[in-house]
């Protein structure tokens, strides 16, 4: 739950912020008339991530890096001519105002599309490993991700109520400080599909750009979500040194009200950003926290070989047995009561894929550590896949026994 | 009103579909598979080997999660001319291929086995692997001799191809390090 809580705030944020404050800011800046025309672009861009999910899912037709590239460079150009034409037309009729907010239109469309559409590909992702929609885990994963849809959704609104509180001018500057942020984004990320493709020759500068970028993927979300909060304290200090003039005290309760509000948005705006921080910091580390493998139980070891009594297994639970070789590496290998079976599933705990990197047991069910597969536990013992690896054993007197011999053979898998 | 909503309705509808024609005549081909080279055609006594990534896949059986991968790392295997019955530019099977990706700090980023596996180009060794940090990387295949995986060949004279596993892996496993692969996680 926390990872997807954490993934969808991690993919929405940005977005949120872009969409709330363009919203606002054309309210602001240009009137509620070309406002319209964004809240036609936001419904476009929400069917278009919709198309664009389905077609990810269900075609092969989508080559994400592909698009995305378009995607930024008319997004850069259409922030380009949208400066421009903010500057020609921004004391013309209603009628010239349209102009930059078509190209505002387009930046939210092709925003929402690039962040929206993964979101919505979210249930196909996670019903590739689930039998059921009603399955628990279906539900977690997926009511961790509607809390980060939630969360941003909320950012976004108070992004909205604060880009149309602003001065005018004010507005305009913050606006464009995250259009900057997102366009430096955009470029780096452009050349990290560049190079990796090949389409433009190697280039140890731009590599260098797009390594950065991409290690620091969180940052610019970051400096969106500086950017929001920075314009939300300028609101509240204003709002608590408010002194407009009134001619009446009707006049005077509307102001109250208005400064009320933009106090309520404001604060909005930094509880919630405080808490998509908090997200993609404290629960991001959390959700990412390594799984500390269940402690090695002791065992006897007669003859060459471990000695594992059945009733030190017999629980249906992960047990984890251990053999240290003369070079101090210990073999590890892990013994479960197969379910309604008195079988027993027994392995190395290390798997041909993901090496040593062991196996625990969450909800009854056997997980690996690294790729996180979940284990059909009746075909512990078996080879293929992500199994454990397959050791020699034998039963004998209610005890099973594991050849040291055999286990020497693995000394190299574990360091 | 009636008119406002009908108006919005239509033009959504209207960038949907213009949106979905669009990607749909974008490309024929199967433009979400496309293999991204880490080195081509590389010669290792009879094997060719050459390296790509993409997208992380589900395979089945048991292996469709895909939630926690960066990538698809692959070896395209196919045999060089050579005196042990295998087809030129056939896939070579029984093969163990081990992986090591290790980052510009000396550290090992991500190490194992690959899976045989097919995709719709065929069959190769593949796995999914995290590898989410920017970096140049180095990165190995060790591989085994598939006598290790009980393939035998006929040593006779009469049926034999002339060669056996021990001529080329007599030595031990073959191995490639290709260095200084300028990896940069994708959004797939």
């Amino acid at each position: 739950m926390l990872k997807y809580l954490v993934d969808a705030t991690l993919q929405l944020v940005a977005m949120m912020i872009i969409v709330g404050m363009i919203l606002g800011f054309v309210r602001n800046y240009f009137g509620d008339k070309p406002g319209k025309l964004i809240q036609i672009a936001v419904l476009a861009g929400v069917l278009c991530a919709a198309a664009m999910a389905v077609m990810k899912t269900v075609t092969n037709k989508i080559d994400t890096g592909g698009w995305n590239l378009w995607f930024y460079y008319i997004s850069l150009g259409c922030f380009l001519l949208f400066l421009v034409s903010t500057v020609l037309f921004c004391r013309k009729k209603v009628l010239h105002s349209l102009i930059p907010c078509i190209f505002l239109g387009v930046i939210i469309v092709i925003q929402m599309v690039y962040a929206l559409a993964d979101f919505f590909v979210y249930p196909h992702t996670i019903m590739l490993t689930e039998d059921s929609l009603l399955s628990t885990n279906f539900l977690t994963k997926m009511s961790g991700a509607l809390v980060g849809l939630i969360v941003t959704l909320i950012v976004g609104f108070s992004a909205n109520a604060v880009a149309k509180a602003l001065k005018r001018g004010e507005s305009l500057f913050f606006l464009c400080l995250i259009l900057i942020t997102v366009s430096c984004r955009q470029v780096a990320a452009s050349f990290s599909t560049l190079l990796t493709r090949r389409i433009i020759p190697n280039n140890h500068t731009l590599f260098q750009i797009a390594k950065f970028s991409s290690n620091h993927s969180s940052l610019f979300k970051y400096i969106c979500l500086g950017i929001l909060m920075a314009a939300a304290i300028l609101l509240l200090i204003r709002s608590l040194r408010e002194n407009e003039p009134y001619s009446n005290p009707a006049q005077r309760r509307k102001i109250i009200f208005k400064y009320r509000m933009i106090r309520r948005w404001s604060t909005t705006a930094l509880i919630f950003s405080v808490i998509c921080i908090l997200m993609m910091t404290v629960i991001y580390g959390i959700a990412n926290r390594e799984v500390e493998l269940s402690p090695i139980e002791d065992c006897e070891i007669e003859n060459g070989a471990l000695v594992i009594p059945f009733e030190m297994v017999d629980d249906g639970h992960l047990h984890r047995f251990g053999y240290e070789t003369d070079n101090g590496v210990v073999i590890r290998v892990i013994v479960i009561q197969k379910p309604n079976s008195s079988s027993y599933g027994i392995g190395l705990d290390a798997c041909d894929i993901c090496g040593e990197t062991g196996y625990y047991e969450k909800d009854g069910q056997v997980v690996c550590n690294l790729c996180d597969v979940v284990m059909n536990i009746n075909t512990i013992g078996f080879k293929g896949g992500c199994n454990p690896i397959v050791i020699d054993y034998t039963i004998e007197n209610g005890r099973i026994l594991i050849p040291v011999e055999g286990l020497m053979e693995y000394e190299s898998e574990f360091k | 009103m009636k008119k406002r909503i009908l108006s919005i309705v239509l033009a959504a509808a209207v960038s949907m579909f213009c949106f979905a024609g669009f990607a749909m005549a974008a490309d024929d081909q199967a433009a979400g598979f496309t293999e991204i080279p880490i080195f081509e055609d590389e010669e290792l006594a009879f094997i060719n080997l050459s390296a790509v990534y993409f997208q992380p896949v589900p395979m089945a059986p048991g292996q469709e999660s895909i939630e926690d991968f960066d990538l698809h790392l692959e070896a395209d295997i196919a045999a060089l001319e050579n005196d042990l019955g295998y087809g030129v530019g056939d896939w070579v099977p029984y093969l163990t291929v081990d992986y090591k990706v290790v980052g510009s700090n000396g550290e090992v980023a991500a190490e194992g086995s690959f899976m045989p596996m097919a995709a719709s180009d065929g069959p190769h060794y593949g796995a999914n692997i995290k590898l989410p940090e920017a970096d140049t990387y180095s990165i190995t295949f060790t591989i085994h001799s598939p006598a290790e995986n009980g393939y035998l060949i006929h040593s006779d004279a009469e049926t034999g191809p002339g060669g056996v596993l021990e001529d080329v892996f007599g030595d031990g496993n073959l191995e490639y390090t290709f260095e200084g692969w300028d990896y940069i996680p994708q959004e797939w």
